[in-house]
């Protein structure tokens, strides 16, 4: 068989373009009853205008609605890009082998009965992705609803998705499959159009990560959308996402987490463990990747039509024109809530709408044009508000009254929108009244919203993705003076297992952290010669491989003032460890310097089954244990990360010293988040690190180790 | 009754049933991929094969059988059990 290649293939063709830009399509068991998912996936691409060849595989059929079938895809006379799959799962892979044989590259498994199913579906899915990665087939799927591309140049609507959806400059990624005939019928009725429409199943070759470069290389792509059940590579998902939402060329990425992550079910035996839910990890990584999260679908499209439609706004800075006060101060509520600014206009805009509105208008910052306003005094307000250098955005409200010129207003609009180089959202509140004018807005991409709060929310939205492209990405900090060599004596050559308080502290000391002056003393005559060489008052801290919770066996003694209370406590914990803890080997004592008081912080770090090392922070005490009042980010993390952790607790004010007490060394916190993330991030073998707590002294003071605990394994 | 009459029968069947010509069928054809059999012809056909050979087969075990040859096995064991 001699392959032809395509004298408009431009050199280094993407693999994927084989998926979004096939020039042909064998769709692979195709049945002859409309109505059923193999005959509708042929027939939705006939119906959507394929501009290239389309080959049904229909074993025993002469033809599908009149296209000449084949028995199998080998049998097909001219060159393949791409093959569906609607095959049921039992013989998907030999149909797979087949297309490995044609030398077919991109692959789509609509069939479902795959991994979802169980084992047996496991093993079949195993046994396609055997196929592809000795054929190199790029495959979506399996268990999906298929693939559209509006390009005019492509039209393939290779889904069994009723209709194809209008063209737009936003791409809809999804995990689930029948979500997406719901979005899709969801976006049509908003006049939402779409570039790319992918369900991606089972993803058992292309991947999310994938689809994202993919899309960032896509010209008639703006904002990416995606629909995520389960999340596989965390590290890779913030790679992408970053080369995507910033530097070159960046797109926003709008999210939605559904379901949990296939995490271990380790037991968590530490605070970091017990509290390192899932879902805080997942918003970490979005957040870390600069996805914007988002709870519904409402929401994700919400936001979506802004970013497609509208141009970035140079600011936070918002004007409203309603036509009613009781939703102009909501909304100036919902605004300035969701964090966007009210200012008051310049003197010359007030002038300008003096001189367009009655006397009773409202001409500040929410402009209240008044219940009888009509449209030329709506595009008379809205003209002017653009024009302030103040301004940087617009919402308009409207309430249908019985004096409004709904459509007309609408219409004003539009033409006000294209002149202009400021976003304009528009709330026509109400249902039905304000239908007609709401499809006009829609019809020419002016973002509507039902209700001004939702808009406030989009705008917020726009707002985080416009700080993210202005944040500088900053290198993980690589002046960090660490001794990796003395760190991995202890690390590597231990069993699994907790290390030894001495150990622990020796591996700490290694990466940086500051930890007090500390000796393990085997006598009660050494604690107190090591008590005198440091200076009263001291600690004691019984060191057993057997006892991580010394608190529980009596085995700690603080504010030892001089050499009889430490040779006191001495016997004191070695008698209390023998009675609760008989049979434990006891090595001897920690002894060290007392820290003075200061603000107790926690810091952790668990290695995540999907996303490797996570970090941990909160605030002691009640705040961690009760309220939950923690962050995490994933390990190694940067300077900026460091500093958002920190500031991210609820307790925050705290530490900057609220009512009366001195601020704590924050900077002191940041570096040894920074350190603990290096340490996880170098040693895979740490399962479990907490410093708890670390003892923080007022600004430039720094701060001391009081407690850790690192596990192995 | 002799495999190769069961085997003629079988094939006769599979033809009338799927629309196939007699050469396509093969002892190896898998009935939906080198057949074409959708999931309402399966369970016609073997509704055929019991009507055929008068016999009445477990139809969660006859849906299972993937093959002709597989399918010649599995009617022989009921035909000569009677």
């Amino acid at each position: 068989m001699t392959q032809t290649k395509c004298p408009e293939e431009p050199a280094g063709r993407d693999r994927l373009d084989a998926i979004f830009n096939p020039r042909s399509v064998a769709v692979l068991g195709v049945t002859a009853t409309p109505g059923t998912v193999p005959y509708d996936i042929f027939y939705n691409i006939l119906a959507s205008g394929y501009r290239g060849v389309l080959y049904p595989v229909a074993p025993g059929k002469r033809s599908i609605s009149a296209v000449r079938a084949y028995r199998y895809v080998i049998d097909v006379p001219d060159e393949v890009d791409l093959a569906v799959i609607v095959f049921p799962a039992s013989v998907v892979d030999k149909a797979l082998e087949q297309c490995g044989q044609k030398g077919i590259k991109a692959a789509i498994i609509i069939s479902a009965g795959f991994r979802e199913v169980g084992a047996e579906g496991a093993k079949r899915e195993r046994r396609i992705r055997e196929i592809c990665d000795h054929y190199g087939i790029a495959l979506i799927g399996p268990n999906c609803l298929g693939v559209i591309n509006t390009d005019p140049k492509t039209l393939l609507n290779a889904s069994f998705a009723r209709k194809m959806p209008p063209r737009g400059r936003i791409a809809f990624l999804s995990q689930s499959g029948a979500l997406c005939t719901a979005v899709l019928d969801y976006a049509r009725a908003k006049s939402i159009g779409f570039s790319k429409f992918v369900s991606f199943g089972n993803k058992a070759g292309v991947t999310e990560i994938d689809l994202l470069d993919y899309l960032h290389r896509d010209e008639r792509t703006d904002v990416i959308l995606l629909y995520l059940e389960e999340l596989r590579d965390g590290r890779a998902l913030i790679d992408a996402a970053r080369r995507v939402t910033r530097g070159d060329n960046p797109k926003p990425i709008l999210a939605i987490k559904a379901g949990r992550t296939p995490q271990g079910a380790d037991a968590a035996s530490s605070h970091t463990g017990s509290l390192a839910a899932e879902d805080a990890i997942c918003e970490a990584v979005f957040r870390e990747a600069g996805i914007i999260r988002v709870q519904s679908i409402e929401d994700l499209f919400n936001s979506a039509i802004l970013l497609a439609y509208q141009p970035m706004p140079a600011g936070n800075r918002l004007a409203i024109v309603t036509n009613a006060g009781g939703p102009g101060v909501m909304a100036t509520d919902a605004a300035v809530s969701a964090g966007l600014e009210m200012p008051p206009l310049t003197r010359r805009t007030t002038d300008r709408l003096r001189r367009a509105l009655p006397a009773s208008a409202n001409i500040k910052n929410p402009v209240d044009v008044i219940g009888d306003a009509r449209a030329d005094r709506y595009v008379a307000a809205l003209e002017a508000v653009l024009a302030d250098p103040n301004v940087e955005q617009v919402l308009v409200i409207l309430t249908p009254q019985s004096m409004t010129d709904i459509d007309d207003i609408a219409r004003g609009i539009v033409r006000v929108h294209a002149g202009t180089d400021k976003p304009i959202a528009c709330s026509f509140m109400g249902a039905s009244d304000v239908a007609s004018g709401v499809a006009i807005l829609q019809a020419a991409h002016v973002p509507h919203y039902a209700m001004p709060e939702w808009a406030c929310q989009a705008m917020a939205d726009v707002q985080r993705v416009r700080r993210w492209r202005q944040q500088r990405p900053e290198e993980v900090n690589g002046d960090l003076a660490v001794d990796r060599e003395a760190a991995a004596a202890i690390l590597e050559a231990l069993p699994a297992g907790y290390l030894r308080e001495d150990q622990a502290l020796e591996v700490l000391k290694a990466y940086g952290f500051p930890v007090p002056e500390y000796r393990l003393c085997r006598s009660a005559e050494e604690a107190v010669a090591f008590a005198e060489q440091i200076g009263f008052p001291v600690v004691l801290r019984v060191v057993s491989p057997q006892i991580v919770h010394k608190f529980d066996v009596k085995g700690v003694a603080l504010d030892l003032g001089d050499a009889g209370a430490v040779q006191e406590a001495y016997q004191g914990i070695m008698d209390n460890v023998a009675r609760v803890r008989p049979g434990a080997e006891v090595l001897g004592v920690i002894c060290r310097t007392l820290i003075p008081p200061g603000h107790e912080v926690i810091l952790g770090a668990k290695r995540d089954a999907v996303f490797g090392p996570t970090l941990m922070f909160g605030l002691g005490g009640l705040f961690v244990a009760v309220f939950r009042d923690v962050t995490f980010a994933l390990a190694p993390i940067d300077t900026g990360t460091a500093a958002r952790m920190v500031r991210e607790v609820k307790a925050y004010s705290l530490l900057e010293g609220a009512r009366g007490t001195e601020p704590a060394d924050v900077r002191e916190i940041e570096r040894c988040l920074l350190r603990l993330g290096r340490l996880v991030a170098d040693f895979p073998r740490i399962a479990e690190l907490d410093v708890n707590p670390l003892i923080v002294g007022p600004a430039g003071k720094g701060a001391q180790v009081a407690d850790v605990r690192i596990r192995v394994d | 009754m002799e495999k190769n009459e069961i085997e003629q029968r079988v094939v006769k069947v599979v033809c009338e049933v799927l629309g196939v010509t007699p050469e396509m069928v093969k002892p190896d054809s898998n009935f939906v991929f080198d057949l074409g059999a959708e999931s309402t012809q399966s369970v016609q056909l073997v509704a055929a094969f019991e009507e055929e050979f008068d016999i009445e087969m477990d139809s969660e075990e006859a849906l299972a059988v993937e093959t002709v040859g597989a399918a010649v096995d599995f009617i022989e064991k009921y035909v000569n059990k009677n």
